[in-house]
């Protein structure tokens, strides 16, 4: 090359070299794919088939209620957890922290041995060790009664009473059966009313539903038999109870209210008398500072409405005054046997202990009289306050033993870990009513070979002792359980298919017999120094907090204020505006027992004079914890505080309250005020929503009851837009070969020319079906169950974790990706309030709850914008996505009107990027009939093809066509509230054809002519009389 | 530049973009067909199907059940040779011989000697993958096997070869193409190895009508994205 402009390397040479290399790169990189080896079994297990799912019926333990469910296994690995349909509570449902029991089985901060420490640090050990030193602890612990205190997640059936046998052969005393969000209220005026600890709930038979502050649809009780129940009396439309909530903040029970009545902490009391015309309403009015009118206008509804339904989930001091005085409302509404069906107890939560017992021990170990403790399923260290002083009094036990499988609180306080079995893989048992016992079997073989149930280590322990051996010869907990449940080893055998048997365990009490006296009364809280009152809350999603090392509980939004990974602190607009606090604001909350700082939210649904933090977030390790690295993690490297995903996220809101307990020895969750103050920083709170408002787009659709049957109603809309094309009657869209424009019109001339695999007369039936979804807003409760199930079938990846952002210039704070708009949800909930535009205290505002997903448009705009075709419309129905054809444009996803499309920025899917979703074993619950997405490639709503296509397989290999509702998607599967039907529009035999020509159907966004293939039926408000609810 | 290296490097570079695009567009060069690994025992396939008689199914046992065509546990293989020791004696199968592959099994199984059956350290054996369709194709055997599509059709001649080998490219465009043009009763004999005679009597063809063969009626697939990528 010539030299005469100086030296480097000149632009053309540079040219040359590089395109040589990119050809012989090019012909270097084509060498076959390593494709691995094939590895068999060494004896095929039976009754399995390989690429087959498995299902076997058990026992979800998330919550005490113990519904049904239904395991989904593959090749040995649980993927997807189902309600079982013949379970009496949940009947085929299943809530979203049933679901995310999956994550808790293969959660990664699981401990994969027993542990003991040493000085300041932990040593894994054997299991033999650890019995070995079980025992050893064990022989410290007996003699003195109440020298041990066995701390028990409270479980119905037979564990509880094994355990007791257990205890007393060692001369211990009865374990305390502890649910840190039971309402021991309620609990105990039912007992006293009623004579049950947990009747059933019949909102169907009610003619009004009154609430003070009993979240029955998200965590009070049992949810899901109580959401599917309600859900029914909503379904009645016209006919349907209205429903009155009375509280200081408007939960997500509170939003499906047709009327709030906000109400000062404590004041519930004087309404619910005012309500049996016990006291004055204008007492009532003046104590709660609601509106007396209100007030008097409920009072006469309340006694016209025979039988009503008045339930009590206050958490105030005076929650058992305010119990006993709604059960009297009932008994005089002639409740009792109409809609509190005390002959139907839920029994799942007999025998249950009280906060006060626990608060004994607590106290008994600060005093030392405690030699051994021993823990399991529960976390007293993060669910007392820190008031309790929990921990400094349980260091006084010399020996204390931790059951649990993960790095909590109370557990890293403990001397010696003995993980528990997931209840996925362990043997049990539950009566979750009178007479029916649900079984609990295992799934699949331990996750973690160095993990045994505490009952077969209970066992082992036992069989050491000379004393006990005889008396618990069984080999293991299983040959226990069977000897003693009815019928015997055939009954059982030929019980576990469905899960359930007929029988009885026997009534159960509580435990602990003697009512403690030193139980710390709770102060007024009128008394406490502070401008507001301080309202804390279960979270919904995350419980008090065992929910918070599950990803995808985390980044489910809260279904109140649709923020994820976070804490937050609401408030009323008002309030934040006369305090010049902005959203994200971070605020100082302050109290007499402590301070927390968390980001301020402006929410319609707390009264003026409060302020509400979740609980569920805060937890914490003792030890200082260094930043945690995907892709370096040792897994003997233990996350204290609860695991990677909840370490150090959010606040713990139980910091802020003085200990006290009510008149039935529970917790008092509103017991103290608080004051505020700014603190002048601010973050972005992660939320998926864009606004809470609507703008007129007519998402959200309702209708008045009254106006429904109103013939001035046209039957059908017209929809707006090219009317040439042939509509399936009742879908009012048309089908998919209409999409295709003039060609594939019936009475187009270009018949049969160009149709290709849109012909109707093709051999293959390809256009046969036009799958369709309906989706009515009547019965949605915006629980988000479908939001998780949609998750575990889809393997959608979370991506809130702080680790999971960019590589480089990285903001590392949990929910990031979440500010950033990045989450994956395929199906999302959006909840839109209406009325009280200027967001005025006083003034009512109704709730709007729309499932959001792919609308699988007829007509739709994702299709035509793919420079590659990734993305084309299937002959029967659907919008499909071609993940592998895909190059990550994103020009779908910019036309697409509802924005159900999701790009994966990251590659979430890929198992060495740090940004990866499923770490190990999380990976062990993706669905192998699910493409797992890498970085760069569009995924949405498939209306779960892989289902459809499973069923049309098996129909194949049956030699039959596809049943009518023979299957359906895992969103309408799981949803408790039943809103959700899924088939094929073209055929009529399918639910779907009929729901969808319902007087109520609509689309959302019609006049863009999407022709989508999801109807959507709307919303039946129930006004005051006298009032209008919000129209539109 | 040179005129010398002008001649050198332009037409160089011009055969290796050729090559390269040559061997890209048809995905000779990265295809797995006709690819035949060695594996850990050299399993006889003639043997066992031609000279013993056995179906695919006995072995492929959920071929006919599931998207999964099942690979045989070892304990279907010690089945028989628990019994069928390496040390061969002379039948119609061959001389007598030391089976240096028996051998090989007997090592993964644990199996002591004749009759012991498979040992506590038995392992399974790493059989190394031929056909492989990457992770976003779900591909139902089952489907394929119920709707009369014979093994032999897309896995070749397998009961003739000695080690198997890949014997149809599974590329896409070969699938879509036999959706599209259907597939015949016919066809499917022949690729198995059926003559024309034995095709037409009824014993010979298997569960295949010979109605269905003289017909020729070809059976037409789904063939949109959505049948196999989702």
């Amino acid at each position: 090359m010539s030299e005469k402009t100086g030296g480097g390397v000149k632009r053309r040479e540079f040219l040359k070299v590089v395109g040589a290399s990119s050809a012989a790169l090019a012909t270097a990189a084509c060498a076959a794919e390593d494709t691995g080896k094939l590895i068999p079994y060494l004896v095929s297990p039976d009754q399995t088939v390989p690429g087959v799912s498995t299902y076997y019926a058990t026992t979800c333990r998330e919550c005490a209620a113990a519904c049904g469910l239904i395991a989904e296994t593959r090749d040995g690995r649980a993927i997807k957890l189902e309600g079982n349909p013949d379970h009496p509570l949940n009947h085929g449902a299943l809530c979203a922290r049933g679901q995310a029991g999956l994550q808790g089985l293969y959660n990664p901060d699981r401990f994969r041995t027993p542990m003991v420490k040493e000085g300041d640090a932990w040593k894994a050990i054997a299991l033999d060790d650890a019995i070995n030193r079980l025992s050893q602890a064990v022989a410290q612990g007996r003699g003195a009664a109440g020298n041990a205190v066995f701390l028990n997640q409270h479980e119905s059936g037979s564990f509880p009473r094994f355990l007791d046998s257990w205890l007393a052969a060692f001369g211990m005393p009865a374990h305390l059966s502890v649910d840190a969000e039971a309402d021991a209220a309620a609990m105990e005026a039912n007992r006293r009313t009623y004579g049950v600890s947990w009747p059933s709930l019949d909102f169907k038979a009610a003619k009004l539903i009154v609430s003070f502050g009993a979240d029955f649809l998200d965590g009070w009780g049992a949810s899901v038999p109580q959401q599917l129940n309600y859900a029914e009396a909503r379904a009645q439309l016209d006919a349907a109870p209205r429903f009155v909530y009375i509280g200081p903040r408007r939960s997500l029970t509170g939003l499906n209210a047709d009327e709030w009545i906000a109400c000062n902490p404590g004041s519930e009391l004087a309404i619910a008398n005012a309500l049996a015309g016990k006291g004055s309403i204008q007492d009532a009015a003046t104590a709660s500072g609601a509106d007396a009118a209100a007030l008097q206008r409920i009072a006469t509804e309340l006694s016209a409405a025979k039988p009503a339904l008045v339930l009590s989930g206050v958490t105030g001091d005076n929650a058992l005054d305010v119990a006993l005085a709604v059960a009297a409302i009932n008994q005089a509404s002639g409740a009792v046997g109409t809609t509190i069906l005390s002959a139907q107890p839920i029994t799942s939560f007999d025998g249950m202990s009280r906060t006060d017992q626990v608060l004994a021990a607590v106290e008994r170990m600060r005093a030392k009289q405690v030699g051994v403790a021993f823990v399991r399923g529960v976390n007293p260290a993060h669910s007392l306050p820190r008031a309790a002083k929990f921990a400094e009094a349980f260091a006084n036990v010399p020996v204390r033993v931790s059951f649990s499988s993960y790095p909590d609180e109370t557990t890293e306080l403990c001397t010696l870990i003995i993980p528990d079995l997931h209840s996925l893989e362990s043997w049990g048992d539950a009566e979750p009513v009178r007479g029916t016992i649900s079984l609990q079997q295992p799934t699949m073989d331990p996750v973690f070979a160095g993990t045994m149930g505490t009952a077969d280590v209970l066992l082992a322990v036992a069989k050491k002792d000379a004393a006990n051996a005889a008396k618990f010869a069984a080999t293991d907990y299983r040959t226990w359980l069977f000897s003693t449940l009815p019928g015997g080893d055939k009954a059982i055998a030929a019980a576990l298919p469905k899960g359930i048997m007929a029988g009885s365990l026997g009534a159960r009490t509580t435990t602990v017999a003697a009512a403690p006296t030193a139980a710390p009364k709770a102060p007024a809280i009128a008394a406490t120094q502070g401008d507001f009152f301080l309202v804390t809350y279960p979270s919904p999603v995350l419980g008090e907090g065992r929910g918070a090392n599950k990803p995808w509980l985390q980044e489910l939004p809260d279904p109140v204020t649709k923020i994820a990974w976070s804490s937050w602190v609401e408030l009323h607009p008002e309030t934040a505006q006369r305090l010049g606090v902005d959203r994200g604001d971070i605020v100082e909350v302050k109290t007499a027992q402590g301070t927390v700082r968390a980001p301020a939210l402006p929410y319609l649904g707390i009264h003026k004079n409060a302020i509400a933090i979740p609980l569920g977030q805060g937890h914490r390790s003792a030890a200082q914890m260094a930043t945690f690295q995907p892709k370096n993690h040792d897994p003997s490297n233990v996350q204290w505080g609860y695991g990677r995903y909840a370490r150090a996220l959010g606040v713990q809101a139980l910091d802020l309250l003085p200990l006290g307990t009510d008149g039935a020895g529970g917790l008092v969750l509103t017991s103290t005020k608080a004051s505020i103050s700014k603190t002048g920083d601010h973050r972005t709170l992660p939320s998926t929503e864009g606004s809470a408002r609507q703008h007129g787009r007519g998402i959200a659709q309702a209708i008045n009851a009254a106006d429904l049957n109103n013939p001035e109603r046209p039957e059908h809309e017209e929809i707006p837009g090219d009317a040439n094309h042939a509509f399936l009657p009742g879908m009012r869209s048309p089908v998919a070969a209409d999409a295709q424009g003039e060609l594939g019109s019936p009475t187009s001339a270009n018949q049969g020319i160009l149709k290709g695999m849109y012909d109707p007369a093709d051999s293959r039936g390809m256009t046969k079906r036009r799958w369709a979804m309906t989706i009515d807003l009547a019965r949605c409760t915006g629980c988000s169950a479908c939001v998780t199930a949609c998750y575990a079938e889809n393997n959608i990846p979370t991506v809130g974790a702080y680790w999971q952002n960019a590589s480089i210039w990285a903001d590392e704070r949990p929910g990031f990706n979440i500010e950033r708009g990045r989450e994956m949800n395929w199906l999302r909930l959006e909840r839109y309030f209406e009325g009280n535009l200027d967001g005025k205290f006083g003034v009512d505002f109704e709730t709007r709850f729309v499932p959001m997903l792919c609308q699988h448009c007829g007509n739709a705009p994702c299709e035509p914008v793919c420079p590659v075709y990734a993305t084309y419309h299937a002959p029967d129905g659907l919008n499909v996505q071609v993940y592998n054809r895909c190059v990550g444009t994103r020009y779908c996803s910019n036309n697409c009107p509802y924005k159900v499309r999701y790009f994966n920025w990251f590659g979430y899917g890929e198992s060495d990027r740090k940004q990866y979703a499923f770490p190990e074993p999380l990976n062990w619950q993706l669905n192998p009939d699910v493409t797992v997405r890498g970085k760069g490639v569009m995924e949405k709503c498939t209306f779960c093809v892989q289902r459809v296509r499973e069923a049309e397989n098996r129909a194949a290999l049956e030699h039959r066509d596809v049943r009518p509702d023979e299957f359906t998607t895992a969103c309408a599967q799981a949803c408790p509230s039943r809103a959700i039907t899924f088939g094929d529009a073209a055929d009529p035999n399918w639910s779907v054809t009929q729901v969808a020509r319902d007087r109520r159907a609509y689309h959302v966004f019609e006049e863009l002519n999407t022709y989508t293939a999801v109807v959507y039926l709307k919303k039946v408000n129930h006004p005051a009389a006298g009032a209008a609810a919000p129209r539109g | 530049m040179t005129q010398r290296r002008k001649w050198t490097a332009i037409p160089g570079l011009v055969v290796l973009a050729a090559g390269a695009v040559i061997l890209s567009a048809y995905s000779g060069a990265s295809s797995s067909q006709h690819r035949s690994p060695v594996q850990p025992i050299n399993f006889p396939h003639p043997v066992h199907v031609q000279k013993l008689g056995m179906n695919c199914l006995y072995c492929h046992f959920s071929a006919n059940k599931s998207p999964d065509p099942g690979l045989p546990a070892v304990s279907t293989c010690i089945g028989c040779h628990n019994l069928v020791g390496p040390q061969r004696p002379a039948t119609d199968l061959g001389p007598a011989r030391t089976s240096a592959e028996l051998q090989k099994l007997y090592k993964f199984a644990d199996v002591a000697g004749m009759g012991a059956g498979m040992g506590p350290k038995a392992k399974p054996i790493p059989w190394v993958r031929i056909h492989k369709v990457p992770e976003y194709v779900h591909f139902p055997h089952m489907r394929h096997v119920n709707a009369g599509v014979t093994c032999q059709t897309c896995h070749g001649q397998i009961q003739n070869m000695d080690r198997v080998y890949q014997f149809s490219s599974l590329n896409m465009g070969w699938c879509v193409s036999c959706h599209v043009n259907g597939y015949s009763a016919k066809e499917g004999l022949e690729a198995a190895g059926y003559t024309a005679q034995q095709q037409a009597t009824p014993a010979a063809a298997g569960a295949v009508a010979p109605a269905d063969v003289q017909s020729g009626e070809r059976k037409k697939a789904r063939y949109d994205c959505a049948n196999c990528h989702y």
